[in-house]
C-alpha cells in the first residue's frame, strides 16, 4: 500500500476486508446518526437547543443550495445528498483531530485514504447523471456533443477530470495534512505542532465545504436548461 | 537516489510556485471587488472557494507527484 499508513484488516465480511477505515467511517455514521437522532427526538413547532441548531443548518443548506443551482425543485431533490457530504467529510476530517488519535490505530482520517475519497466522488458522479437524465431525459446525451460533435472526446474527459480532481483534492489535502503534523510532531513532539492543528481545523472545514460546492455545481451544470 | 529527491522537492515547489501566483492575484481581486461593491460579497466569496478550489488541484497534483517518489525512494 503505497498510500496507506496501516493496512490493518480486522475481519472479512463475505469477500471484502473490514479495516480501519471502514470501521472509523461506521463510527461517524453512528455518531451523525444518533445526534439526528437526539435532536429530532422531540421535535416541537418552537423548537430550542439541539432541534434549533439542526433546523437552522437545514434552512441554510437550502437556501445556499438554491442560490447556488438556480432551480429550487433541483436544489431541494439533491440538498440531503449534498448536506450529507458535507457532514461526512467534515467529521471524517475531524475525526483524525481528537487527542491521542495519531496512536490509535484506526484513528486515521477515513478521507486520508484514496479509496475512500474515490468512493465519494463516484457517488457525485453518479448523482450528476441521474440528475441530468431525470431533468432531460434522452436530451441530455445531447450536451456531449454540444457545441459540436468535434468535442465529443473532450467532453467525455471532462466527465472523467471532475470526479479525479475531486479525489484528489480531498485526499490529497488530508494526506498532506496529516503527513505535514507527523513529520512536526517527529521533529518537535510539544507545542509547535498544535499551530498547524488549528490550521487544520480550518482546513478540514474547508475542504469540506469544496466538496460540497463542486458537487453542487456540477450537479447544476448538468441539471440546467442552457446546454 | 538523489535525483528521485531532487525530483520530488521540485515536483510540490514548483506546484506551489504557480498555485501561489493564481491564487494570489484571483484572491486579490476577489477581494477588490468585495470592497468595491460590499452587497455582493457572498457571491463572490463562493466563486472565490471554488477558483482556489480548482488552483490548488494542480498543487495537489504536484504534491501527490513528491509523495510517490518519495515512497518510491524509502521503498
Amino acid at each position: 500500500m503505497i498510500f496507506g499508513m496501516w493496512d490493518a484488516v480486522f475481519f472479512k465480511l463475505g469477500p471484502i476486508p473490514v479495516d480501519h477505515l471502514i470501521v472509523t467511517q461506521w463510527a461517524i455514521i453512528v455518531v451523525i446518526g444518533l445526534i439526528a437522532f437526539c435532536a429530532t427526538r422531540d421535535m416541537k413547532l418552537v423548537p430550542s437547543g439541539l432541534q434549533n441548531g439542526f433546523e437552522m443548518i437545514i434552512t441554510w443548506t437550502y437556501d445556499f443550495f438554491t442560490q447556488l443551482m438556480d432551480e429550487e425543485h433541483i436544489a431541494k431533490k439533491f440538498a440531503p445528498l449534498l448536506s450529507t457530504f458535507f457532514l461526512f467529510i467534515l467529521f471524517s476530517n475531524y475525526s483524525g483531530l481528537i487527542p491521542g488519535a495519531a496512536h490509535i490505530q484506526g484513528f486515521q482520517p477515513p478521507t486520508s485514504n484514496w479509496n475512500v475519497t474515490v468512493a465519494l466522488a463516484l457517488v457525485t458522479f453518479c448523482a450528476v447523471h441521474f440528475g441530468g437524465f431525470s431533468e432531460h431525459g434522452a436530451h441530455y446525451l445531447k450536451h456531449f456533443v454540444s457545441p459540436s460533435a468535434a468535442m465529443l472526446p473532450l467532453n467525455l474527459l471532462e466527465e472523467i477530470t471532475h470526479p479525479l480532481s475531486l479525489t484528489v483534492r480531498l485526499f490529497g489535502n488530508i494526506f498532506g495534512e496529516e503527513m505535514i503534523i507527523a513529520y512536526l510532531l517527529f521533529m518537535a513532539p510539544f507545542l509547535i505542532p498544535t499551530a498547524l492543528m488549528g490550521l487544520s481545523v480550518m482546513l478540514g472545514a474547508i475542504q469540506a465545504i469544496v466538496f460540497t460546492i463542486l458537487s453542487a455545481s456540477y450537479i447544476a451544470a448538468a441539471t440546467s436548461a442552457g446546454h | 537516489m538523489g535525483l528521485i529527491a531532487l525530483g520530488a522537492g521540485l515536483a510540490v515547489s514548483i506546484a506551489g510556485l504557480g498555485g501561489g501566483i493564481g491564487m494570489g492575484v484571483s484572491g486579490g481581486k476577489a477581494i477588490e471587488a468585495i470592497a468595491r461593491q460590499p452587497e455582493v460579497g457572498g457571491d463572490v466569496r463562493t466563486l472565490m472557494f471554488i477558483t482556489f478550489a480548482f488552483i490548488e488541484t494542480l498543487t495537489i497534483y504536484g504534491l501527490l507527484i513528491a509523495f510517490m517518489l518519495v515512497g518510491k525512494m524509502t521503498a
